[in-house]
């Protein structure tokens, strides 16, 4: 692979070879999985989140649900996988051996205490192992442990308290993750702030409820006749996860770092997080779907963008379309425009036709006989939904009309007073 | 066949998975153009709607409902020219495979136990008191008597063979189209209490029309074309020589073993074009034969058989011997047919058919070796094929002259297929009987 692009980045004071990471989850479950994942290009791992071997941790069986969308798998993967359950000496060791082999990689152990000394125990003995940082969990949305995960992430004070029992046992950069199943997601992330957090990753997963078997009436994953909503991952949930980031980049009171985390696949999606505020992107659907081999196409294509972009560093991408982002009272209604056609490539299938007369604004009539939409731009809406289920590639654009054009208005069948 | 059948089973169809993911790719067009193009008004772009939000079912009933030969015509049609051929993804990438989902949906529905017409959710209108005979339980009598059964008549097929299917079954071999598919295709006419007498066959003087005197109110004939067009090269039966007619029949009726057993290690010829002609090149391959040479006189685009088959058939290995006109068979006493003399030919300007007609080229005849010989010309009526309607018009070459809504020239006789319009494709043969079936509807309650 070529990679003699220097891909490398700052996370809370740590550098990473580049900005990819495993999540923590089933694919940063040991230190063999890791290397591997080393070796074919990631730069860093949130290693599976290490809990003390007080309460032992049984998976529910089966432990993940794929959802497909006509014919298309992991569209989105909802899964009720707990923190490892492999014992506590084990992880260590891996740590450990990870950070003699891979030194320049990053190793940051994912901790859960179900107790405030058991926040302390783990930080301690993360620290011990010669991780490089830690990542607090505070976002897992379906732990079988009583009042731990989101639950703890969905209270301030105690995202607060936990932070600083760790902040109090460890020079070691402080990682909170986020769960997005909150309202606003900055009250829990200023908490950690607060409590001495050097940084924040985010999403965990969105609790949601995937499906429900049709003759068992159960909903899945399907644990023996039991469902849960749990939590829910993959390119489905990117919206969110893109969202949230933002939202917490763009917090003044907060300014810390962010590892972005949520459906991502590509180097777009990476990218995407990063034009949003992230540094470090971690990924898990992606990998589960495809293999740790995506991170090649990750690497490559990011490079091949900032080459053709002049970017030199990674850093000078972080937050870069947040200038951008803004509330919708901001937007300037003066200006409006509609959809534009090249019908040149049309294929004739008519989809535009029957969602403009049906949710759009009836602006198409429809040429029978050749088979081609006749757009009456002034009844158009510019919602650009034709564009959306045209399926010639940017046949359909947005076109910006003169300042002194006005749209018909909507007909009224019935009588007004 | 039976375990010890020559032939491969017919290939695998699509898997639920496959179905859902093809019609994924639909692009669910305005005023669907592959409807249009079914002659038979199956209408795809309703079915894969239906398919494509997960309204497997109700797909399947769209099918079964407006073509009760659904599955059949999803495997045997020419998709590429009908209902794909107008397919708008074809100005993306490529035409959505109609015919393989049609035919999905029919295999599913077996396999989950739906029937389109079961009385539990289909209502058949309250019966009808007229009797309608069909005669001939080929695609467009079954097509005939399913329409007129759905709308509670009761319909009695009349068939000479021992089973139903007509060309389906005796004109087609059994590695293009199951025994299996189609019986349990046929399963739905059961649910429409649709009534056959097999080995009965309707051929005495006058016998089709006299079942309107015997109960019945109309009688539909679609009994297909069943006598070979032969070559006239040499004795008026040569041995070793057998029509496509006579031999795809034989498969079907448990005479594939014999043909084996001629075949093997032997080198075959067959003769023709068409579809029919690389069925039987490609079952005599599989009967064992030494070489078999696909012999033509025009060329391989003038071919009246489908580009796909024609393909399928080099890829079976058959011998093209394309722009190869047969002159004479050659036979000996003790060994019967050893060769056949043909001349090559070059091609002309094009004839009636559009198609460059083909010229002998003096003293350029040879003779190709073939220890038997398939002749696949084309099938018409026999010369007692219309005995059984001596007062029906006629064309000249003997099919029955119809309006476009089947009537014949004699009230309460209509007809529709292969009797009719002369060779045509199944999925023709099912519009001739679905708006024959209308025609009565009509003529009855006149």
């Amino acid at each position: 692979m070529n990679s003699s692009f220097d891909l490398s980045v700052e996370f809370c004071g740590v550098k990473f070879p580049n900005p990819f990471m495993l999540s923590s989850s089933p694919v940063s479950n040991n230190a063999e999985m890791i290397q591997r994942a080393f070796e074919a290009g990631w730069g860093g791992v949130a290693y599976k989140t290490l809990v003390t071997d007080r309460i032992p941790i049984i998976h529910p069986s089966p432990r993940m649900h794929g959802y497909s969308y006509e014919g298309k798998h992991l569209v989105g993967l909802q899964n009720v996988e707990q923190t490892t359950d492999r014992g506590l000496k084990p992880n260590l060791a891996d740590i450990a051996f990870l950070k003699m082999r891979w030194p320049k990689h990053i190793v940051m152990a994912s901790i859960m205490g179900f107790s405030n000394p058991e926040w302390a125990d783990l930080a301690k003995a993360c620290t011990d192992a010669g991780a490089d940082m830690l990542e607090l969990n505070f976002s897992c949305p379906h732990m079988t442990v009583e009042g731990s995960g989101a639950k703890v992430g969905q209270v301030d004070h105690l995202v607060r308290k936990f932070t600083e029992t760790v902040r109090g046992v460890t020079r070691l950069p402080l990682v909170a993750k986020m769960t997005p199943n909150i309202s606003d997601i900055n009250e829990p992330a200023i908490a950690a702030k607060m409590g001495g957090a050097n940084g924040l990753s985010a999403i965990n997963t969105v609790s949601g409820i995937s499906e429900v078997g049709l003759d068992d009436w159960t909903p899945r994953p399907n644990v023996f006749g039991k469902g849960a909503p749990s939590g829910y991952s993959g390119p489905a949930v990117k919206p969110i996860g893109l969202r949230c980031v933002a939202q917490m980049a763009q917090n003044q009171k907060l300014g810390l770092p962010i590892s972005g985390i949520g459906g991502i696949e590509t180097w777009i999606d990476a990218l995407e997080f990063m034009l949003l505020g992230a540094s470090t992107v971690q990924v898990t659907t992606g990998i589960i779907h495809y293999g740790y081999r995506i991170v090649e196409d990750m690497i490559e294509g990011l490079s091949d963008y900032m080459r053709e972009k002049g970017i030199k560093k990674v850093a000078d991408l972080v937050g870069k379309a947040l200038p951008k982002l803004h509330g919708t009272e901001e937007f300037d209604l003066r200006r409006q425009g509609i959809a534009s056609y090249d019908l040149d490539r049309c294929c004739g299938c008519g989809q535009c036709r029957i969602v403009c007369q049906d949710a759009g604004g009836q602006a198409i009539d429809w040429d029978s006989k050749m088979r081609r939409p006749i757009l009456d731009e002034d009844k158009c809406l510019s919602c650009m939904i034709c564009s959306f289920v045209c399926p010639v590639n940017g046949l359909i654009t947005f076109k910006e009309m003169p300042s002194r054009w006005k749209r018909r208005p909507t007909i009224t069948l019935g009588t007004m007073p | 066949m039976g375990a010890q059948s020559p032939f491969e089973p017919m290939p695998k169809g699509f898997d639920l998975g496959q179905a859902i993911a093809e019609a994924g790719r639909c692009l669910l067009c305005h005023e669907a153009p592959c409807s249009k193009g079914c002659p038979a008004l199956t209408d795809p772009g309703t079915f894969i709607r239906k398919l494509r939000l997960r309204n497997v079912t109700g797909a399947i009933r769209t099918v079964k409902h407006n073509n009760i030969l659904g599955g059949a015509c999803g495997i045997l049609c020419p998709t590429a020219r009908l209902c794909e051929k107008e397919c708008c993804a074809t100005g993306i990438d490529r035409p959505i495979r109609i015919g393989q989902i049609q035919r999905f949906l029919v295999e599913h529905a077996k396999a989950i136990g739906f029937r389109a017409f079961d009385p539990s959710h289909f209502r058949r209108p309250a019966p009808r008191t007229e009797r309608i005979a069909v005669v001939g339980a080929g695609p467009a009598g079954i097509a005939c008597a399913a329409e007129l059964a759905k709308e509670g008549f009761s319909v009695t097929v009349f068939e000479s063979r021992a089973r139903a299917g007509g060309v389906l079954r005796y004109g087609v071999p059994p590695f293009r189209f199951g025994d299996d598919f189609l019986d349990s295709e046929l399963e739905d006419l059961k649910d429409l209490e649709v009534e056959f007498r097999f080995s009965k066959a309707i051929s005495n003087q006058g016998e089709a029309e006299k079942l309107l005197g015997k109960g019945f109110k109309a009688v539909f004939v679609g009994t297909g074309l069943w006598s070979a067009q032969r070559l006239r090269i040499g004795a008026a039966s040569t041995p070793g020589v057998v029509s496509s007619v006579d031999f795809l029949s034989a498969l079907r009726e448990g005479k594939a073993m014999s043909f084996q057993k001629r075949f093997k290690n032997q080198p075959i010829a067959v003769i023709g074009g068409g579809s029919v002609a690389m069925d039987c090149a490609r079952a005599a391959q599989r009967l064992g034969a030494r070489d078999v040479y696909l012999v033509y006189r025009r060329s391989f685009g003038q071919m009246p058989a489908e580009l796909d088959e024609r393909i399928e058939a080099l890829q079976d290995g058959i011998h093209f011997l394309v722009l190869n006109q047969p002159i004479e068979y050659i036979t000996e006493a003790k060994n019967g047919l050893v060769g056949i003399r043909l001349a090559r030919t070059r091609l002309l300007e094009p004839d009636a058919s559009g198609r460059r007609s083909p010229r002998e080229i003096p003293e350029s005849e040879w003779t190709l070796e073939a220890k038997e010989c398939i002749e696949a010309i084309g099938s018409q009526v026999g010369s007692e094929g219309s005995r059984a309607w001596p007062s029906l018009h006629l064309r000249k070459d003997r099919t029955i002259e119809i309006d476009d809504r089947g009537q014949t020239s004699a009230p309460g006789i209509f007809a529709g297929g292969d009797i009719a319009r002369g060779p045509g494709l199944v999925v023709e043969a099912v519009r001739d009987g679905k708006t024959a079936a209308r025609a009565v509807i009509d003529y009855l309650e006149k």
